[in-house]
């Protein structure tokens, strides 16, 4: 029994035992019984209300008030029942493609590692500072293994430290060469993950202190490429020419720890087999190695920080000059901080975007709800004047906003946990060829939920709060007097409100329309530009004979003889040979010297056999190109015409030099510029080294064919496999380059798009409602203005400028912020200003016009009042 | 008649009846209507409290503590509850006194300066 129970359990007796003693005091004194009970009474007071009173004392007054007003709120809204359709409509929207999205990165960025007691589970990231020289392998806060070693061994946090070489890339020979991804694991990995194979074994220690050639296949791959066949695990696979005993097939699920899925883990100590020409692992001083461990139980953030930081500050004493400070927390796909800075960026200006729309949506409602304060103004006013608190008013307002926010946020978080789920697996199809895809569960789970209801708290105390301190600040005695059409809130203020609420709104769609119309605009542009080169009817072909066990020689007789079949195909025009193919996302830059210049200046370059200009079609604009025959022309290069015009501004380059790496190199030619390294930007720094045998080992091979991309594709993967069936070749069209280039901003483009039309949708319908709202407020003045003789004209007019007055300021905002913030865009853009006139005069006139719209139709409403009808009003 | 005054009597007449409990309580432990009777008789009837007025009162001082409720018999052979004074209750009735002294000493001498004014 609580106390309160137990205090209250006597409350009638006591009460009912002191009538009983003033009674009997009364009787003893001389009155009659009756007179003696009735002046009792009188004495004592209103017996229900002491009652009421006392359980008050006890009770949580505020719990059971809550409850009424709940119960009162939800009759209210019933009452109102269209009213409480479009509001949570709204809502569900605003909160709706807000969750979707934090879902999204959630699954992305927040989500921990899918694998068994994943909080104990820190990634390690180091972040230098000072002087320091480093080679780098994938992230520059990645570790080096004899810098593992030193963490595994010294550290007192751990049960359990794996360090991970992640996306190593390997050809899988046999039926059908596939190029797969993987990683190059310490043996303790599934151990320290707890991840145990579905089939066989993980890796065991002994696997890495003897370099056992031993692989763990992942499930998909097992089932795609091995028909899901049991008895594979103890047989041998081929991965880079070397042979490999599959020891054990990961858990389905099992994706490993990097965002794009692993196909199979091998151990760290085969790099030289799975890597040949690299020998990383006995260097000291390599970033290449991601590092995850599992803390003791019990073990804190802070103590894991100290512990590992004092490993740190002595390995900094092997290099003088540099410091170390390490990253540590809790692990998910992306780590460090690299990625992280990228993710976060990214995450915020999509939040934002969807934010502004959730932003719109209860302006909207809040419009909705101060239309109807008005009409319920005479209730509020009744309430307030038989002795209502304005607080407690303002409470029970409250309640109600919140209750139709959370069955905003219920009906919408439900729909687009449903729905993203869904969206996700759209984008993921549609994505280009050669476009990585992530391992992303966009399920949702604890912080998506807690998101979710968090936003639909805020949301229905900001859309809320507004109407409910503007309703209980009423002027009492004008309403109580019936004069509503110009009493209330001071009519004043309620329109102010109003007015700011439309202007909001239409400014923060025409920061998304304008940042949609300018993403677009990049779109076209992006489709539409001349990258310079010409991408048509040419094949690109990929080559890694280095990773195949190829040496220089090998590779240049095998390259040279490809080059003669590829050659001889029907339909075949010429054959290129390059380090890097125009577009690929790969790229090599270094530090050149000039003469008579002090400082180094980076420039991108590339090898290329002499064929390469005519096959990409890019012209010598001055002096000469390559020629056939390797030693004639190993001191020249060939510059572009911007990287020209920066070095020797106003000189003729063709005979100039130019030095890296202690050698000198003579211009012998220009090219016409070309964006092949960055779509978009034409102005990059760029030069042309003729190919030698030692490119063979890493090359892609550029094939212009007269017509038919299919028989060429076949064609070049016939003639390689004839040569050598165990390298894997992947043929694609130059053109699909472009495609991987535009398809960040076509789904940008596509997204803000969508975004931007809902927004508009979401404004034209505030617009709509607030002119409405106020024609009917001023039906009567507009009556009597009809009535003294006013032409429709001008009533019309009165009515336009009112209502556009609000929409014009929101947009000038609107402008003015977009052109503020539109720089962050650039990068998708391609070269396109981020001031582009074309957007800020398009998208303004069109919301414009759209807000004249959405007036005009309430507007003519107005000119139909019959003022007798008006007059009579109210 | 607003609400704002109704609310500043209430206040005032629960703090008020709060001490007065607290100081009658002080000779020690009584049931309901001693208290009621109590407070009526030494003030020579001049407070009318409305006795049922004392219930939620009590009920409040036993929530913060400051009085505690025993079973016990009345005088007249039946069974009752009986208020005590707790040690807490007895350091807030000497805080309540002396702030009440402190205040009708103030409001004394705003309504009676000319008396003040006329002392050696």
């Amino acid at each position: 029994m609580t106390r309160r129970k137990r205090m209250l359990k006597d409350l009638d007796q006591d009460l009912r035992d002191h009538l009983e003693v003033e009674t009997q005091d009364n009787i003893d004194r001389g009155m009659s019984p009756q007179e003696a009970r009735y002046a009792a009474l009188r004495k004592f007071g209103n017996v229900t209300r002491v009652k009421e009173e006392t359980r008050a004392v006890w009770s949580l007054a505020w719990l059971e008030q809550l409850l009424q007003d709940v119960r009162f709120g939800i009759r209210t809204l019933w009452r109102s029942r269209g009213l409480t359709v479009v509001a949570v409509l709204a809502i569900a929207l605003g909160i709706g493609v807000n969750v979707g999205v934090f879902s999204v990165l959630n699954g992305v960025a927040l989500r921990l590692l899918p694998v068994p007691r994943a909080k104990q589970l820190v990634s390690v990231n180091q972040i230098f500072r000072g002087r320091f020289s480093r080679d780098i392998h994938g992230e520059g806060s990645m570790f080096s293994y004899p810098e593992y070693l030193d963490y595994r061994d010294h550290n007192h946090v751990f049960t359990g430290l794996v360090a991970y070489e992640p996306y190593v890339e390997a050809t899988l020979a046999g039926g059908n060469v596939r190029q797969l991804l993987g990683a190059s694991i310490t043996c303790n990995y599934f151990d320290v993950l707890n991840e145990h194979p579905a089939l066989g074994r993980g890796l065991v220690e002994g696997d890495c202190a003897g370099a056992n050639a031993v692989v763990v296949l992942s499930d998909a791959l097992w089932r795609q490429s091995f028909a899901a066949d049991p008895s594979l695990v103890g047989k041998t696979i081929t991965l880079n020419r070397t042979a490999y005993t599959v020891v054990g097939i990961a858990p389905a699920g099992f994706t490993g720890t990097e965002a794009i899925p692993s196909e199979f883990w091998a151990p760290i100590t085969m790099e030289k087999a799975l890597e040949p020409g690299r020998l990383r692992i006995e260097d000291g001083n390599q970033s290449w190695l991601a590092l995850l461990g599992r803390t003791r139980p019990g073990v804190t953030m802070q103590e894991v920080r100290a512990d590992l930081g004092v490993i740190a500050a002595r390995i900094d004493r092997q290099y003088p000059g540099r410091t170390t400070s390490l990253a540590i927390r809790t692990a998910t796909f992306f780590n460090s901080p690299e990625e992280r800075g990228l993710v976060i960026s990214v995450a915020s200006v999509t939040l934002g975007a969807f934010a502004l729309v959730l932003l719109i949506a209860c302006a909207n409602v809040a419009n909705l709800l101060l239309a109807r304060a008005s009409v319920r103004q005479k209730e509020i006013a009744l309430r307030l004047s038989i002795g209502a608190a304005r607080w407690r008013l303002v409470r029970q307002l409250l309640t109600e906003s919140l209750l139709l926010s959370l069955a905003g946020g219920v009906l919408g978080s439900l729909v687009a946990l449903w729905s993203f789920v869904k969206i996700m697996e759209f984008v993921t199809s549609h994505l280009p060829r050669g476009f990585p895809t992530f391992a992303l569960n966009v399920a949702p789970n604890l912080s998506v939920l807690a998101y979710s209801l968090g936003l639909t708290l805020v949301t229905g105390i900001v859309f809320g709060l507004v109407p409910a301190l503007q309703s209980a600040r009423l002027d009492l005695n004008s309403i109580l007097k019936g004069d509503s059409a110009h009493g209330g809130s001071g009519k004043r203020s309620g329109r102010w409100l109003l007015n700011t609420l439309v202007g909001s709104q239409v400014a923060v769609c025409m920061v998304l329309l304008l940042a949609a119309g300018l993403l677009l605009r990049g779109l076209y542009y992006a489709q539409t530009v001349d990258p310079g080169f010409d991408e048509k009817n040419v094949a690109q072909a990929f080559f890694n004979l280095r990773s195949q066990g190829y040496d220089e020689h090998r590779a240049t007789v095998f390259i040279e003889e490809l080059r003669q079949r590829i050659a001889a195909l029907p339909g075949v025009v010429e054959v290129a040979q390059a380090e890097c193919a125009p577009l690929a996302h790969d790229f090599s830059e270094g530090e050149f010297t000039v003469p008579g210049r002090a400082e180094k200046i980076g420039i991108e370059y590339n090898h290329v056999s002499p064929e390469y200009f005519s096959v990409v079609g890019i012209p010598i604009v001055r002096g000469r190109g390559f020629t056939a025959g390797v030693n004639r022309d190993a001191s020249a290069v060939i510059v572009t015409e911007a990287t020209a015009q920066r070095l020797w501004p106003g000189e003729d380059p063709v005979g100039k030099t130019i030095g890296a790496g202690g050698y000198r190199y003579s211009v012998i030619g220009v090219a016409k510029d070309a964006q092949v390294s960055h779509l978009g930007d034409a102005n990059t720094t760029y030069l042309y080294y003729p190919a030698a045998p030692r490119d063979d080992v890493r090359t892609y091979l550029l094939v212009r064919y007269a017509n038919g991309f299919a028989g060429v594709a076949k064609g070049i993967r016939v003639a390689s496999q004839s040569l050598d069936r165990d390298v894997s070749v992947d043929v694609i069209r130059l053109a699909d380059n472009l495609e991987i280039w535009r398809a960040p901003s076509r789904i940008a483009a596509g997204l803000s798009g969508a975004l931007g039309a809902l927004a508009l949708l979401l404004a034209s319908i505030g617009v709509y409602g607030m002119v409405s709202y106020s024609v009917s407020r001023s039906v009567r003045e507009i009556g009597i203005r009809m009535a003294l003789g006013a032409n429709g004209a001008d009533v019309m007019r009165l009515v336009l400028w009112q209502a556009m007055r609000p929409v014009l300021i929101g947009g000038l905002v609107g402008v003015a912020l977009c052109a503020g913030v539109s720089q962050v865009l650039s990068s998708m853009l391609f070269g396109l200003s981020a001031h582009d006139l074309t957007a800020f005069v398009c998208v303004p006139l069109f919301l414009l016009a759209v807000g004249l719209m959405s007036s005009y139709i309430p507007a003519r409403r107005a000119l139909h009042v019959d003022p007798m009808i008006a007059l009579r009003c109210e | 008649m607003s609400t704002k005054e109704q609310k500043d009597r209430i206040a005032l007449l629960q703090g008020t009846l709060d001490l007065l409990i607290l100081r009658t309580l002080q000779l020690g432990p009584l049931h309901g209507h001693a208290i009621a009777k109590a407070i009526e008789f030494r003030s020579d009837d001049v407070l009318q409290v409305e006795q049922g007025s004392l219930y939620p009162a009590l009920h409040r001082l036993i929530k913060r503590g400051w009085i505690s409720v025993e079973a016990g018999t009345s005088e007249n052979n039946r069974r009752a509850k009986f208020y005590r004074l707790t040690a807490k209750g007895r350091r807030q009735l000497a805080v309540e006194t002396s702030k009440w002294d402190a205040l009708a000493a103030a409001i004394a001498r705003i309504l009676r300066p000319a008396e003040r004014e006329g002392e050696p």
